[in-house]
């Protein structure tokens, strides 16, 4: 695309052939470019993920080591295996009960800071403040305000008589208290994507709606929303590939429990690679999970070139 | 072609070097690293290693983290043969699995041949004994003991069955029952719940360790857990079923809970007025016993050197100097640490009177709960971990009404075995 | 001009947005409110104990070892950021406006390593560490940190690159600029935000890690994220040391995102827009 305009660039002088080893010579210099990159990436991504399928077709156990033997028998043997099962069914649940929740609660606030409460600019600020907050101490801040006894919910709760929230005892209950931790941490990424993408839609258009009577609702689904639709797209996978990589929440939170309700599959991988010491069973996880995150992210690229075409 | 013999070499260059891990023999011998995770004993350790580095000149590198972060950090510095460990916390639940790795430097000629490790609990250095091979001296050993609030409950309940019942009458809204603790983990609902379950006969394997049948299933472990889910959901705290240490003993201390029964070391401090709302109303009692006796539930950890040390002359002066009289005295004193390993030390007087003050019965009651344990309260084998692990997690799905008690012993039951036949 | 109906709607908008904002608030408030509590009152809710506050979490804090953890954690984060901002940003000018072929395999790519699990990469990594002796340096972990914020850094400004007119680019060219001429006189001030942006959030993305710096480092070397689980301890949870950490942690980063806030909807607006 960018080169033809470059060919034309370059005046009517230049012969058809002159032109394509000119490109040539443009590539290899823009090639040169990307190499450091590809070095350094190709070391410390690239080699890593080697590494890891290389674990995942062997024995290595970190406690009896390496036994030799190569193949698929770990893949085998995730088949039937009904804790790996459940860990997707519970990555699944977390991903998009998570991804539905923050698109809402993102969105919201971002329509809200454009439309209803274009004022307040302090607020715009502190809307952005988990973002700052690693996991980890996102974890531990909100687990804290999901400990029955030292939750100031729960006593506000208790001091008016009602019934308390014990988040941790069931599936639902310890489900939804990481998607809430997980909301916190990541809707500002969702509000300041929505907020981009909402100053891209034409203020006349809207004004022209509401001449013609719209309402600010209606004028809100029918013209707006639809605008935000390819923002929203890409938005949701982002964070649908990110919360399949769930950890630290799942580690401080509730460490897998009640029983195993809440071991998602990347949490799993951690159990068989460093409680159950088997590697590379762990790898073999983290294998699966990864091309299932290549798929994803498959169309995310192609969202994203299309955006960009 | 060139390219993919430029592979070729720099991926046998890769594994070769994965291959030669060796540690370098020619470090000096005036330094080592210590690694542990938090406990009483160990910050008190840390504290005090000054001490050791005037005495002998080796200067010491102490680090003290997080259990989590300890377990993660140590097998990787093992498997990996860092050789930058030269002293490591060795919980003896970990022992029999790091030793069948060979990640640990037997010690045996350096004890027999010192006088220091002479006056331990005899229990609690045999606990480190690996087919007649020492791993570890011993520096912290805890036993199980119940607190109780002496407001509200007259006199301790004696048996598990009155137990339960105890809990009932006086379990109110503001206060609970009973907590125990019961996140699912080896170390968590794994610790308590054989304090239950054995006191109705309950075991892990029919004749430990000559006859390995798993009997998790049996009768009387289901008797014990029906007796341990009834008891908690009937009376204990809110959000019971994910109640881990720091927050049994916080509720206690809170005055959220009548009855707490735990290692002593987590016991203790609900006693102490700094941190304890109602220090002055608890009462330690005996752990209840049942139809086939009491067994309290033992922890022991203590101090070994990783395989990968080249310093292990100097760490095992370290080890003999930190699990020594004097320093466990000292330490009883700077910190809650009634769970010294050597009698000789309850006898100092100076430690004798802080502990008395606290709690009269305290030194006395731990000894005599000390002798109820056995060794291999929780089986001492390589695969406990996971096994340990896999019980907890049915156990608390049990807990939480996910599944019932005698599913949860059945699953238990099918996965020990898978565990054991792998 | 409004009536009573879009008043009313605007007015449950505004409720709407408080209820949100308290949202946003909660834990933080929370955190400060921990960090002033003492031990003893801590489990006591607030009003019924309105006047237990103390500073003992601040002495605990400094005693412990998370002043040079995050120390630890703005070196490395802070490098892997600049590191990948001067490798990545040329990488993401050529992909842009180097008429390359095989563009979208290579968008695909990047995605996919942004994919690849922690765990699962971890201890092939560490395999490799030890062996070049990059375990425990702060080194090594600012390079398992580029491998988080490099492909992310090379994905973003390519998209922010995209945005520029070729035209000027093939103007500079003509004139006889060389291509880093071009890329540091002409495109980049042109990029701000998007740079701004991609450092910024490329920056997050390593200060948020928890599991490289657990696994990669120990003692002198680990950063903050891992020093707080370390006040998860036996006995004691340290809730009010945790909370003072969390906010120690975070105060740095708020006033940077708060100025960045504005380049990063501009340049995300770019990816959204096309």
């Amino acid at each position: 695309m960018q080169h033809h305009a470059t060919a034309t660039g370059l005046g009517p002088a230049t012969s058809l052939s002159g032109t394509a080893t000119l490109r040539r010579q443009k590539q290899r210099e823009y090639l040169r470019f990307i190499y450091p990159t590809i070095f350094l990436v190709g070391l410390f991504s690239f080699l890593p993920l080697v590494g890891m399928l290389a674990l995942s077709l062997t024995d290595y156990h970190l406690i009896n080591g390496w036994g030799g033997t190569w193949g698929l028998q770990n893949f085998a043997r995730l088949v039937l295996d009904a804790r790996f099962l459940n860990s997707i069914y519970v990555m699944l649940a977390l991903s998009i009960g998570g991804v539905a929740v923050q698109l809402l609660v993102g969105t919201a606030i971002a329509v809200g800071l454009d439309q209803i409460v274009p004022r307040w600019k302090i607020a715009r600020g502190f809307f952005t403040i988990p973002f700052a907050v690693p996991h980890v101490a996102v974890a531990l801040v909100w687990l804290s305000l999901f400990t029955p006894t030292l939750s100031p919910i729960n006593a506000a709760l208790d001091a008016v008589g009602l019934p308390q929230p014990t988040w941790f005892s069931s599936q639902t209950g310890a489900i939804s208290a990481i998607v809430i931790a997980d909301t916190w941490a990541n809707f500002p990424f969702v509000m300041l994507l929505i907020l981009a993408a909402l100053q891209g839609v034409p203020r006349d258009l809207k004004e022209a709606a509401a001449i013609d009577g719209a309402s600010q609702l209606r004028t809100f689904f029918v013209i707006t929303l639809p605008l935000l639709k390819p923002a929203l797209l890409l938005v949701t996978l982002f964070r649908f590939i990110e919360t399949l990589k769930h950890f630290p929440l799942i580690y401080v939170m509730t460490k897998g429990g009640p029983g195993r309700s809440t071991q998602a599959t990347n949490y799993y991988a951690y159990v068989q690679s460093f409680e159950n010491s088997n590697v590379s069973y762990g790898a073999a996880i983290s294998v699966t999970l990864f091309i299932f995150a290549g798929f994803a992210s498959f169309w995310v690229a192609r969202i994203n070139s299309r955006i960009n075409s | 072609m060139k390219s993919s013999r430029t592979w070729k070499i720099a991926i046998s260059v890769a594994v070769t070097a994965m291959l030669c891990q060796t540690g370098s023999a020619w470090a000096q011998e005036e330094e080592i690293s210590v690694l542990m995770f938090s406990l009483p004993v160990t910050r008190g350790i840390a504290e005090l290693t000054d001490q050791f580095e005037e005495e002998t000149g080796i200067k010491v590198n102490v680090e003290v983290v997080g259990q989590n972060v300890f377990e993660n950090q140590v097998m990787l510095a093992f498997t990996g043969r860092t050789g930058d460990l030269d002293v490591v916390h060795v919980p003896a639940i970990q022992l029999q699995r790091w030793v069948a790795a060979g990640w640990l430097t037997p010690m045996t000629d350096k004890v027999n041949g010192s006088d220091n490790a002479a006056g331990f609990f005899p229990s609690a250095l045999t606990t480190y004994d690996v087919a007649g091979e020492n791993y570890g001296l011993p520096m912290f050993v805890e036993t199980g003991l119940m607190a109780y609030r002496t407001d509200l409950i007259d006199t301790p309940p004696a048996t598990w069955e009155e137990t339960k019942n105890t809990a009932a009458e006086v379990h109110s809204d503001a206060t609970a029952g009973i907590v125990m603790r019961t996140s699912p983990g080896q170390g968590f609902n794994m610790f308590v719940l054989p304090m239950i379950t054995r006191a109705y006969g309950g075991k892990f394997f029919a004749d430990f360790p000559g006859d390995m049948s798993v009997v998790v299933d049996s009768p009387e472990n289901l008797q014990g857990l029906d007796l341990y889910t009834a008891m908690l959901t009937e009376s204990g705290p809110p959000g019971v079923s994910n109640i881990n240490y720091p927050e049994a003993v916080a509720l206690m201390q809170a005055g959220g809970a009548a009855m707490f029964i735990d290692g002593t070391s987590n016991v203790v401090p609900t006693l102490d007025p700094e941190t304890s709302s109602v220090a002055d109303k608890i009462g330690l009692a005996p752990v209840p016993e049942g139809p086939a006796g009491r067994s309290p539930a033992i922890a022991v950890h203590g101090l070994g050197i990783p395989a990968s040390s080249s310093k292990a002359d100097a760490a095992y002066r370290f080890i003999e100097w930190a699990t020594s009289e004097d320093v466990q005295a000292q330490i009883a004193i700077n910190e809650s640490y009634p769970d010294f390993t050597r009698p000789a030390v309850g006898e100092h007087q100076d430690v004798a009177d802080k502990y008395a003050a606290i709690n009269p019965d305290l030194i006395q009651l731990r000894s005599a709960s000390l002798s109820d344990t056995i060794p291999n309260y929780r089986p001492l084998i390589p695969q406990w971990p996971e096994i340990g692990a896999a019980i907890g997690d049915n156990v608390n799905s049990a807990l939480n009404g996910i599944i019932t008690n005698a599913e949860a012993l059945k699953n238990a039951q099918a996965e020990v075995q898978e565990i054991l036949d792998q | 001009m409004i009536d009573r109906r879009t008043g009313y709607r605007f007015a449950l908008g505004r409720l709407m947005m408080i209820v949100l904002l308290c949202f946003a608030l909660l834990p933080v408030l929370w955190s400060i409110v921990l960090t002033f509590r003492p031990k003893i009152s801590l489990f006591t809710p607030i009003w019924e104990a309105p006047l237990a506050w103390s500073l003992d979490n601040f002495g605990a804090l400094a005693r412990s070892d998370f002043p040079a953890a995050l120390i630890n954690s703005l070196i490395t984060a802070g490098g892997a950021t600049i590191l990948a901002l001067i490798v990545g940003i040329p990488a993401g000018f050529a992909l842009a406006k180097g008429g390359l072929r095989g563009t979208f395999q290579t968008s695909w790519a990047l995605l996919l390593l942004r994919m690849a699990p922690p765990i699962g990469i971890v201890l092939p990594l560490f395999l490799t560490y030890l062996n070049l002796g990059l375990l425990n340096t702060r080194v090594g972990l600012t390079f398992a940190y580029m491998s988080l914020t490099l492909p992310f850094v090379v994905w973003s400004m390519w998209t922010s690159f995209s945005q520029i007119p070729s035209e000027l680019i093939e103007a500079a060219a003509i004139d006889g600029a060389t291509l880093p001429q071009i890329l540091w006189k002409i495109v980049l001030p042109l990029s701000r935000p998007g740079v701004v942006a991609a450092a910024i959030l490329g920056f997050l993305l390593a200060w948020n890690d928890f599991f490289f710096a657990l696994i990669l480092t120990r003692g002198q070397t680990a950063t903050a994220p891992v020093a707080i689980m370390n006040f998860v301890s036996y006995a004691s949870v340290e809730w009010g040391a945790i909370a003072l950490a969390t906010i120690v942690l975070t105060l740095p980063i708020v006033p940077v995102i708060m100025f960045a806030n504005r380049y990063i909807v501009q340049s995300l607006g770019g990816a959204v827009k096309g």
